[in-house]
């Protein structure tokens, strides 16, 4: 019986799971580079450890949220099966997450640990012992989460691509996709993060955000055409799943929604806030307003993705 | 099927221009799998043509095809689904989580979802029976003969003797699947 098995449950774990792997990627890198023997930007280093965390924990609750025995969920951890797509993304994410929390808590500012742990009621103060500096292992902890965060981003457009009954779905390209899609999210987020600060924007990290950014929406453009072509090039049964998104019911929110909001006017948006970098030696525009926007519209893009992708992918079919 | 020991391999042939489409074989195995309403083992496609008096009607027995290589299988990430070494497909319900990414993965929409057990069900080629050398169900159900039950590897059986005495397609075959189930011509 042809039924729609996943729901909106999965398309906001998907997208979720991609924002973490995107924020901390960032934030990696930004922790990674180094001047003078420092961050080069701690802001982003610092923010993006704070909010990696929280996507991936809340969309790995709701994956086990929408099993049908959640309380079974743990069979995940009993096996390992390198066949299986979501087997490989358990044991990933469960990897990743741990990382993100460790590297949350080598951020932690010293007086926020300490409150912290002055919470703690009396019968658990033994576990004072770890209030422990963890500064030093920053940079470590970021390298480390590296292959961690690209590998839990690519493989929440492996576990649809990797479905050779769903002609929507299977090909290579939606792994590359969902990706750039989760770097250009986890992006978005944190200059969403920079620009609802009461802080004034600083320069040197904005105009870093903004570079990743417009590379990643551009690679993601540049995946997104070639699936299209691809497709139209493929056999029948991918041109007959294609029709979903060229006339068939995602055509609006794919080409308006998606491409043109999600990715075109964002990526337009955030070129013209760099025009004065990349024409002459000037400063960027600086205005918070058009930060926050281009950010909102990647992260709505981004969520609009995951949801074409999962609903019309378990649409398609062979004949 | 008695002989234990030798290698077999399970599989289905189906005469669909004998089917009348009574659905005794649904009903059948309903009954003896204890399939929860609303939800189905096996089916009948029907397909319409044309218009009095040049039409056509057609009537193709649907179900798990129990293929050779069965992507249900591959994704499940617990290993609850599996290939006994004969060839029928399985899910072991107390390893199966729900995640239902297998019934996503199957390409003939042949599992369903128990939402009383939390788990994913199917076609079993009943094997409570098959394994007490009786037929499935359906098979024994079926008043006009449209399916025959038995060992490919069997080289003086009923399988082999029509597989190669008569013309016959598998659906889909393209997904790469190997689905086991035979239609002829
Ligand atoms: S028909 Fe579907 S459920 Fe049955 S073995 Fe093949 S892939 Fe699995
Ligand atoms: S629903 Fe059950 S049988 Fe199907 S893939 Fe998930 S764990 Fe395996």
């Amino acid at each position: 019986m042809k039924t729609i098995e996943w729901g909106i449950l999965i398309v906001n774990y998907l997208f979720l799971g991609g924002l973490s792997a995107g924020i901390f990627f960032v934030s990696a890198l930004a922790t990674y580079l180094q001047e003078d023997g420092q961050p080069a930007y701690p802001r982003i280093a610092k923010y993006g450890a704070m909010m990696a965390p929280w996507p991936v924990a809340l969309g790995s609750f709701l994956l086990i949220f929408d099993l049908g025995n959640w309380y079974r969920f743990y069979k995940l951890f009993l096996h390992f099966r390198w066949e299986s797509p979501m087997s490989i993304g358990s044991w990933l994410l469960l990897v990743f997450t741990g990382i993100t929390f460790a590297a949350f808590y080598a951020w932690l500012p010293e007086e926020a640990r300490h409150r912290l742990f002055a919470w703690l009621p009396k019968r658990l103060a033994f576990l004072k012992r770890f209030d422990l500096d963890l500064s030093a292992w920053r940079r470590p902890l970021a390298m480390l989460g590296f292959p961690f965060s690209i590998g839990v981003g690519i493989y929440t457009g492996v576990l649809l691509g990797a479905v050779q009954s769903r002609p929507f779905w299977n090909t290579n390209l939606v792994a590359q996709m969902f990706l750039f899609s989760a770097l250009s999210t986890g992006t978005a987020a944190l200059i969403l993060a920079l620009s609802i600060n009461r802080k004034s924007l600083d320069f040197k990290q904005v105009r870093f955000l903004y570079t990743l950014d417009i590379c990643f929406i551009t690679l993601e453009f540049f995946i997104v055409l070639p699936y299209l072509i691809h497709g139209e090039l493929s056999v029948r049964a991918v041109q007959e799943a294609l029709k979903l998104i060229l006339g068939g019911p995602y055509t609006v929110a794919f080409w308006l929604f998606f491409m043109g909001m999600g990715l075109l006017l964002p990526l337009f948006i955030e070129l013209w806030e760099m025009k004065p970098v990349l024409l002459a030696k000037a400063t960027v525009h600086h205005n918070k307003v058009l930060a926050a926007g281009a950010a909102f519209l990647v992260l709505t893009g981004g969520y609009l993705l995951r949801y074409i992708f999962v609903y019309a992918g378990q649409i398609s079919s062979f004949r | 099927m008695a002989d234990k020991g030798k290698k077999k391999r399970y599989a289905l042939v189906l005469d669909s221009k004998k089917c009348m489409n009574c659905k005794a074989c649904v009903v059948a195995c309903k009954a003896e799998n204890g399939v929860p309403v609303g939800k189905f083992r096996n089916w009948i496609d029907e397909e319409k043509r044309g218009a009095y008096p040049k039409l056509l009607m057609t009537f193709d027995p649907g179900q798990c095809m129990h293929c050779e290589n069965p992507s249900c299988v591959r994704v499940c990430p617990t290993g609850a689904s599996y290939q006994r070494p004969d060839g029928i497909v399985l899910i072991n319900y107390s390893d199966c989580i729900g995640c239902r990414y297998c019934m996503i993965a199957c390409p003939y929409n042949a599992r369903y979802f128990r939402e009383d057990l939390g788990v994913v069900d199917k076609c079993t080629f009943c094997v409570q029976r098959v394994d007490r050398g009786q037929l499935p169900a359906c098979v024994e159900t079926c008043p006009s003969k449209v399916r025959v039950f038995g060992d490919l590897d069997d080289a003086n059986g009923e399988l082999q003797a029509l597989l190669t005495t008569r013309r016959y397609l598998v659906k889909k075959p393209e997904t790469g699947n190997g689905p086991q189930l035979y239609y002829l011509l």
